[in-house]
């Protein structure tokens, strides 16, 4: 084992290691900056589980009523050789009546290993022509995130038209006279782009369409529509933030060489580690803080809390109004008259004025 | 928390209790002891037992009583009317319903349209994760005692492993060359389905509207077989059907012929029916 | 975001108490409005699951659907709130429609957030062109609850309506808290920050009221928690008895699931209403009534359609209407921001920060100048006002003060002296016809003003084609929408 692996195995401790997946890898891209996600992600460690650990849950879970819902309409597009799904894209792309392969590469002659998988995904992928492949359910891709391989396990298909590969991603949620909800629909692209820059470290890059299918219930009913996804401009937000992701390595070389965040269970599972410690373990890695992170972070309100008193708590564009300050507590003592420092001198008498003006006011 | 004393607490002790174990078992899942939330549920469950105990006798008495707003009780006026009378049993064991589906079917297919064909033209359905274990129990009674009854439900080997097929399920009568599945047979099968179900629905004189709504359903997935779903002529979906399937016939033969002379040939009697596991690739090498 | 905002916010931060970033009102608000809080099932594009709504804070009317993927039972919770909001709505329209004017007043729809509207609008979408005659008939008030909730939220799009209004969108834009916009769309946590028990900090307040299982969300979603542990379980004691043909015990099933609704629903009623009384403290800003006649146009003019037999909306708009309603907003919203600001002297703050205003003490005014450069002499008053505000418009720029707006003050001279600036202004209109102004028409010296370039006369909306003149580019005429058999025949599943 490689001295990262070894380390990254160490952090991860006794737990059972959580797998990147496009969901985790587009939430890693929102928050480029912060290292404790990347690491703690890197080293699979389960952070909502040590969130929790430690009294900070996480604010999200999902309704079974909404997982049921998907998996039922992800199965029904797919059921009978995805004959459905083959009818949308017959309509939709013109693709010819003589292609109508389906290949699962959920198993490999029932071998269900990453690596088996991958490369048997791979191998399909390259030599198989038009004629002999058209769509691809289950694929296994890897990508490079943090300077380490994730291995992303798309409930998609892929396929293939005038050699080049569509991404396929088939969501749950409604598209209304041909609207639907902008968050989910972003979401949704920025996953596709994930899985766009995963089949392309494969393929190749002219090998993979930049316009995506994305496939959802029309209206009330269950009934699939197809809509193009043009992901261009996803696929530059991922690859740049991928690329502002820290090395790993580099990561774990500013943290002492013990640091872990194990529970130590006992054999009944049950964690022995004080909390604070875990706790403790946890804020030794630089993180990043934003109000983007209650949604996308399972850690957010531990590092909320350990963000209090920024003006970065306060979202994005407070804090640009503010001039960038770091601190709540300087922002007011400027505010009132503390002497500013050169480069805020000018955010100072804004303040300043402003204060003067709210006082009047008020 | 008290032990739950069964009759001895009102409706409304009992209903503020199931209010606080309701907050103690979500607070458990939030803070991920699955423990705690196992046995509060349990807790939980017990007292919204006893809460319904407590209630019948109420009615049974006579006292239609409840701590309910005046709202709640006039909304369920129309509780009796609702209510169905539970379906009558199957009257076939699970594996021989199956059969009939299958033998309907002559295709491989996935447990979802076994259950769904069989409600549509025997008029019982069953949960599909029984079917799901019915391939085991076939497999264990096979190694048991082979071939010692006439049929059994088997799976469907995909072409290059020889492995079984996820998810679906064939006769074991059946020639190899139908239950092997290569890269186009899922579309084959497809519309060989729709020409069985047609075929059926023509047979029978007045098909239950389940029927009509299954053939509906694969004539959504074929070109040209129908405009929508109350303009659906089975004999113009069998067509339309046909017209597809010999675009792919020759194709699919071919690479279903070639797999099932490998299995013929490589496999034991219990993997040619329930496949293997061991890495047997077709004829390019690659494991 | 404005500085004035962030630093409020960042006040708030410091105190643990929101801080009010206005000191006007700037939404009517009805002395009796509908609160409408809806409920929805998880994964499903609208699926009712409940619903808490009425217009008497002690008398919630609470609707449950048992079943909510059934489609019957979804159109029965349609019409059972078809009572409610037809009946709400008819109480202002007991008359016929003035023959001229508009409704005195109109009725006014409170949803506790942004997912409410949506959800408000999706309603819409799949119950007005249902059919009440034929196969899949539906009560008949269903497609008319359709139509006024489609009503209410087209013209919740327009920024300055307030029919229909998301609460914490109104709170949010009153005050200003200690945490994020993200966090500031739970209901509960910003009148935490607002409204705080006592004994309490804001700040404590909202992280109480992020407790799921303590403080339900306001809806539509409901907390994954609840679903997976409460929720499922009765509506599988629903399924149940209703298959085993036992009616007590179905009653007593459902019984069971609203109880379970209702712990979800009750805890929002309470905050809508203490928002409703937070907010009727402020007094109201100068333009809020000019809206609301807005309002109550629009609604007299969809009761007259509706009278008339009007058509319902289409699924989308043409191009036409399209690019109307999109001129009109565009309009429309900066004339509400001009409004604000002349109503409101802590929004005006904002445009005296970045230099489109100034505020400053009257120091010299000579209210009987006169204009003898011409024919015939013109009254030309000129004042002189002293600022510490930054003064950025140069002489001969038009500007305007907020509580004269039917007087032109140009910028005649602006001149440094020391920390304040001096602006001489020449005033032209707003004085009668006389050559001696009115008592208080022209600032006296000691009197506070404020001075902007921000402007209340707008270019009219630019004409667009008749909807028959489409030009091809644009689709050609599009035919008028009539409901399709497929409308009224859609699945809701
Ligand atoms: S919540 Fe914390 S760990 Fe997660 S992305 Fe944000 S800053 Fe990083």
């Amino acid at each position: 084992m490689d001295p990262t692996e070894a380390r990254l195995q160490k952090l991860r401790g006794r737990a059972m290691p959580r797998n990147h997946n496009a969901r985790t890898i587009s939430a890693l891209a929102t928050n480029p900056g912060c290292g404790r996600r990347a690491l703690m992600d890197a080293a699979g460690a389960d952070k909502q589980k040590l969130a929790a650990y430690t009294g900070y849950p996480a604010p999200f879970g999902q309704s079974q009523f909404a997982i049921v819902r998907g998996n039922a309409f992800e199965a029904q597009v797919k059921e009978n050789g995805a004959a459905q799904l083959l009818s949308l894209l017959r309509e939709q792309l013109r693709l010819d009546i003589t292609e109508a392969h389906y290949s699962d590469l959920g198993d490999v002659g029932g071998n269900e290993t990453s690596e088996v998988r991958h490369a048997r995904t791979k191998r399909l992928l390259t030599t198989v022509d038009e004629k002999q492949g058209t769509m691809f359910d289950h694929p296994l891709l890897r990508l490079r995130v943090g300077g380490r391989h994730a291995y992303l396990e798309p409930d998609l298909i892929a396929f293939q038209l005038h050699g080049k590969c569509h991404v396929v991603e088939i969501k749950s949620f409604a598209v209304i006279d041909g609207q639907a909800d902008p968050a989910k629909v972003a979401a949704a692209a920025i996953q596709s782009a994930v899985y766009v820059l995963a089949l392309r470290d494969l393929l190749g890059e002219h090998k993979v369409h930049d316009e995506t299918i994305l496939v959802c219930p029309e209206n009330f009913s269950s009934k699939p529509v197809a809509t193009p996804v043009d992901v261009r401009r996803q696929l530059t937000v991922v690859k740049r933030q991928l690329s502002r992701i820290a090395r790993i390595e580099d990561l774990l070389g500013c943290c002492p060489d013990d640091l872990t965040f194990d529970l130590e269970a006992d054999e009944n599972g049950i964690p022995r580690r004080p909390a604070r410690e875990v706790e403790a373990a946890i804020r030794q890695v630089p993180a990043n803080y934003a109000p983007e992170c209650l949604s996308t972070c399972e850690l957010c309100y531990l590092c909320r809390d350990e963000a209090h008193g920024t003006t970065a708590a306060l979202g994005k564009p407070v804090r640009e109004e503010l001039g960038g300050i770091e601190y709540v507590r300087t922002v007011l003592d400027l505010a009132r008259g503390a002497a500013p420092p050169p480069e805020t001198e000018e955010v100072a008498a804004q303040l300043i004025r402003a204060a003067g003006i709210r006082a009047a006011l008020l | 928390m008290a032990e739950v004393t069964e009759g001895a607490e009102t409706v409304e002790a009992l209903e503020r209790r199931i209010g606080q174990l309701r907050v103690a078992v979500r607070e458990a899942v939030l803070a991920g002891d699955k423990a705690r939330a196992k046995t509060l549920r349990a807790e939980l469950k017990r007292a919204e037992q006893a809460w319904e105990d407590v209630l019948a006798e109420a009615e049974d008495a006579g006292i239609t009583q409840s701590a309910q707003s005046p709202h709640s009780r006039q909304s369920a006026g129309n509780a009796g009317r609702t209510a169905t009378p539970e379906q009558t049993g199957p009257l076939l064991p699970l594996r021989e319903q199956v059969h009939e589906a299958l033998s309907l079917l002559q295709v491989p297919a996935a447990p979802k349209l076994i259950a769904t064909v069989h409600e549509a033209f025997f008029a019982t359905t069953f949960p599909t994760t029984r079917v799901t274990s019915l391939r085991r129990d076939e497999e264990r009674s096979f190694r048991a005692a082979p071939f010692a009854r006439p049929y059994y439900i088997c799976a469907a080997l995909a072409a290059d492993f020889l492995s079984p097929s996820r998810g679906l399920l064939a006769v074991s009568t059946w020639p190899m060359e139908r239950r092997v599945i290569g890269s186009l047979s899922p579309r084959v099968d497809f519309l060989q389905a729709a020409i069985r179900i047609a075929e059926a629905i023509e047979r029978i004189p007045a098909p239950v509207p389940a029927a009509r709504r299954l053939l509906w359903r694969f004539a959504a997935s074929i070109p040209g077989a129908a405009a929508d779903a109350s303009h659906i002529q089975p004999e113009a979906v069998r067509q339309a059907a046909e017209a597809e399937l010999s675009v792919h016939k020759d194709a699919d033969t071919r690479t279903r012929r070639e797999a099932a002379a490998r299995a013929r040939h490589q496999l034991a009697d219990t993997e040619q029916l329930f496949g293997t596991r061991s890495f047997r690739p077709a004829a390019d090498q690659e494991a | 975001m404005t500085l004035l905002t962030a630093l409020a916010r960042a006040l708030a931060a410091e105190t643990g108490r929101a801080q009010p970033i206005r000191t006007v009102r700037h939404v009517h608000l009805c002395d009796r409005p509908l609160v409408l809080i809806p409920l929805q099932l998880a994964g499903e594009a609208c699926a009712p699951l409940a619903a808490m709504v009425g217009d008497d804070r002690d008398k919630p009317r609470m609707l449950t659907v048992y079943e909510p993927r059934d489609r019957t039972q979804r159109f029965d919770f349609a019409a059972d709130l078809a009572d409610v909001v037809l009946g709400y709505i008819d109480s202002y329209t007991t008359a016929d429609p003035p023959s001229e004017g508009p409704y005195p007043d109109a009725p006014q729809l409170l949803v506790p957030n942004d997912g409410g509207v949506s959800f408000t609008r999706l309603l819409s979408r799949s119950t007005r062109f249902r059919r009440t005659e034929g196969e899949y008939a539906v009560r008949h008030t269903v497609p008319l609850l359709g139509r006024w909730l489609n009503f209410y939220s087209e013209r919740c799009e327009a920024p300055a309506s307030a029919l229909l209004l998301s609460m914490t969108a109104v709170l949010a834009d009153h005050w200003a808290t200690g945490q994020s916009a993200t966090e500031d769309a739970s209901l509960a946590s910003l009148l935490g920050w607002i409204d705080p028990p006592p004994g309490m900090t804001g700040a404590a307040a909202a992280r109480a009221a992020e407790d799921p299982v303590r403080c339900p969300p306001a809806g539509p979603a409901t907390d994954p928690s609840f679903d997976n542990e409460v929720l499922a379980v009765r509506i599988a004691a629903i399924r149940t008895a209703r298959a085993s043909g036992d009616g007590a015990a179905l009653h007593r099933a459902q019984l069971a699931m609203e109880a379970a609704l209702r712990t979800q629903l009750e805890p929002t009623w309470e905050l809508m209403w203490r928002a409703v009384g937070l907010l009727r403290v402020l007094p109201p800003g100068g333009h809020v009534q000019d809206r609301w006649q807005a309002d109550r146009r629009a609604f007299t003019g969809h009761v007259r359609w509706l009278r008339e037999g009007g058509a319902p909306a289409p699924r989308r708009d043409g191009a036409v209407p399209a690019a109307r309603k999109l001129a009109i907003l565009e309009r429309d919203a900066q004339r509400l921001a001009v409004q604000r600001a002349f109503d409101d002297p802590l929004v005006l703050a904002e445009y005296r920060l970045t230099g489109e205003a100034f505020a400053g003490v009257v120091v010299d005014a000579q209210p009987d100048r006169l204009d003898t450069s011409g024919k015939r002499a013109k009254l030309r008053p000129r004042i002189t006002v002293a600022t510490g505000d930054e003064v950025v418009a140069e002489p001969g720029v038009k500007l305007v003060s907020s509580t004269r707006p039917k007087q032109n003050a140009v910028v005649v001279a602006v001149t440094d002296d020391g920390p304040d600036t001096r602006v001489v202004l020449e005033l032209e209109g707003g004085m009668g016809h006389s050559l001696v102004p009115p008592q208080g028409s022209v600032p006296a010296v000691g009197e506070t003003v404020t001075y902007t370039t921000l402007r209340d006369d707008f270019q009219p909306v630019p004409t667009f084609p008749e909807i028959a003149d489409t030009p091809w580019t644009h689709g050609g005429p599009p035919s008028a929408y009539v409901p399709k058999d497929e409308d009224a025949t859609e699945e809701w599943s």
